[in-house]
């Protein structure tokens, strides 16, 4: 993710301040989560469903 | 009585029961050893020694009145702090919530106090039960009791730490991507992730929601079944909750392993994340062991670990964001430096990256379920590595991620981290044991033939 990227999304996220103090760990956290999206594979089958799922008439 | 802070919780509640030990004379020898040793190993973050000798002295009276309130009875118990103490602040480690008041007991506190236990104080873990060992928060970070140079692991350090050394013989901590088992597996003590949804997090501040579970940590097989047994069960006001029926987790306990299967998972320690030399030897002496007490052990393969890990972050950092956001726009300093890096991440994870995650890993969960219908219970490694130097911040880095743990905050079954050797620096090496949704039952049951043929449980730290 370039600097313009990680400072777009950290703005639009609402983190001004971190980036005025922190700017090296915002772009070390941006890196690292584009790290783990990047590692991960996405289900094949369409049908696949999140879990967990939504379960009515259970829970609270 | 001598040596009673090496005592277990059953041992000590049995000799409280038998009028053989006063609960104020066992809560004062420990305090006594917390005086003494809390200093090198930073494992409170708050000591309530009053309330507890208070409620060690109303224990006292309960028993001479021939009224003891449950299993636990006059038990001292540690709580991390990330879970809720009536009357004591719950700061998470953190500045954020440094003046935060619990109002009420977290659900599973109030179970423990239920079966009589008394609460010690709240316990040392890393920031908001993520980051790492940090020097830069209110309170330093707990040390290994084994060598007081090396990480005692996390995020639930203190309770690891203070169990290993006898300064109680049992806690609580929480576990969303291992932070449970990493504290049992360095600190050379047995530590369970429960199923998700035994165990009621109401009371508990979230890291990240479906992931977070609470569990047990002690220095014995037969104390954690005690401890789940006490803890376990439905909450209706916990939207995650199990409703389960309550399994009476220390009834099987000596059952050993001949006839059971035992998928061992070797490649996540092969080549997934190769292990040190001694983590590895250590897991096929457990096999080996488990073989010649009965055991059938195969092979099983099951998604990577990196797999894992990247569905286990992606989860953890977008539900952390949704509950961190407002501090980390408004607050980012009061954060250390390790939590503010790992909890800004979720902002950069788009919402449709979340729902990937989830639908892989409904595809997780039905490998591991796969799995076990093969086999009865599945082993693999827990740490891939011996504890790391506390204060050397790279070698932490590398070694923290260097584990087996995430695959089953991802999927939800119970998993259980303890002792499998010394390495030969004289540091705690691990093995991980596995079993199907609540089979808490079974897990123990293996823990404990490999614990009784080891002896792990007769093993402690050379400090005092």
């Amino acid at each position: 993710m370039d600097k313009a990227t990680v400072e777009l999304l950290a703005r639009r996220a609402g983190l001004e301040k971190a980036l005025q103090e922190f700017p090296d760990d915002v772009t070390a956290a941006a890196e690292q989560a584009s790290g783990w999206v990047a590692k991960m594979q996405a289900p094949r089958e369409p049908r696949t469903e999140p879990w967990p799922p939504m379960k009515p008439g259970t829970g609270l | 009585m001598s040596g009673l802070h090496w005592l277990s919780a059953a041992e000590a509640a049995e000799a409280i029961r038998a009028r053989k030990l006063s609960p104020v004379e066992l809560t004062q020898a420990l305090l006594d050893r917390i005086e003494r040793l809390d200093p090198k190993l930073h494992v409170f973050i708050r000591l309530d020694r009053d309330a507890a000798l208070e409620a060690a002295r109303g224990a006292e009276a309960e028993i001479a009145a021939g009224r003891p309130r449950g299993p636990l009875h006059g038990v001292p118990v540690g709580i991390k702090d990330i879970i809720d103490v009536a009357g004591l602040p719950t700061t998470c480690h953190s500045k954020i919530l440094i003046d935060n008041i619990a109002a009420a007991d977290a659900v599973c506190v109030s179970r423990l106090r239920g079966a009589g236990a008394i609460v010690l104080g709240k316990l040392s873990t890393h920031e908001f039960a993520i980051g790492g060992p940090s020097f830069d928060l209110p309170w330093p970070p707990a040390r290994n009791p084994w060598n007081t140079a090396h990480h005692p692991g996390g995020s639930s350090s203190g309770s690891g730490s203070g169990v290993a050394v006898g300064l109680f013989p049992m806690a609580l901590g929480s576990d969303t991507g291992g932070s449970v088992r990493n504290p049992a597996s360095a600190c050379g003590i047995v530590g369970l992730k429960p199923s998700y949804g035994l165990v009621s997090r109401r009371g508990v501040f979230p890291l990240s929601f479906s992931l977070d579970h609470v569990g047990p940590l002690t220095r014995t097989v037969s104390d954690n079944a005690l401890m789940l047994d006490a803890i376990a069960g439905h909450d209706p006001l916990d939207p995650g909750s199990a409703a389960v029926p309550p399994g009476h987790y220390t009834a099987g306990l000596e059952r050993g392993v001949r006839g059971l299967r035992i998928g061992f998972i070797r490649h996540f320690h092969e080549t997934d994340l190769p292990a040190d030399p001694e983590v590895a030897a250590g897991l096929e002496n457990v096999a080996a062991t488990l073989q010649k007490l009965g055991a059938d052990i195969r092979d099983i393969r099951l998604p990577t670990l990196g797999e894992f890990g990247a569905v286990n972050r992606v989860i953890l950092q977008s539900e952390a964001w949704a509950i961190h956001a407002p501090w980390l726009r408004e607050r980012p300093g009061d954060y250390g430096q390790l939590a503010r890096r790992r909890l800004l991440g979720g902002a950069f994870i788009g919402a449709g990256d979340y729902v990937q995650a989830s639908r892989r890993r409904l595809e997780m969960i039905a490998a591991v379920e796969n799995a076990l219908r093969e086999v009865d219970v599945l082993m693999c490694a827990s740490a891939m590595d011996p504890p790391s130097r506390i204060e050397d911040a790279a070698e932490t880095e590398r070694t923290y991620p260097r584990q087996a743990r995430t695959p089953f905050n991802v999927t939800g079954h119970p998993a259980l981290a303890m002792m499998a050797g010394l390495s030969a620096a004289g540091l705690p090496l691990s093995v991980q044991f596995v079993a199907r949704y609540f089979g808490e039952g079974m897990l123990f049951q293996v823990a404990r033939a490999w614990e009784r043929a080891a002896g792990t449980d007769e093993r402690h730290p050379p400090i005092d």
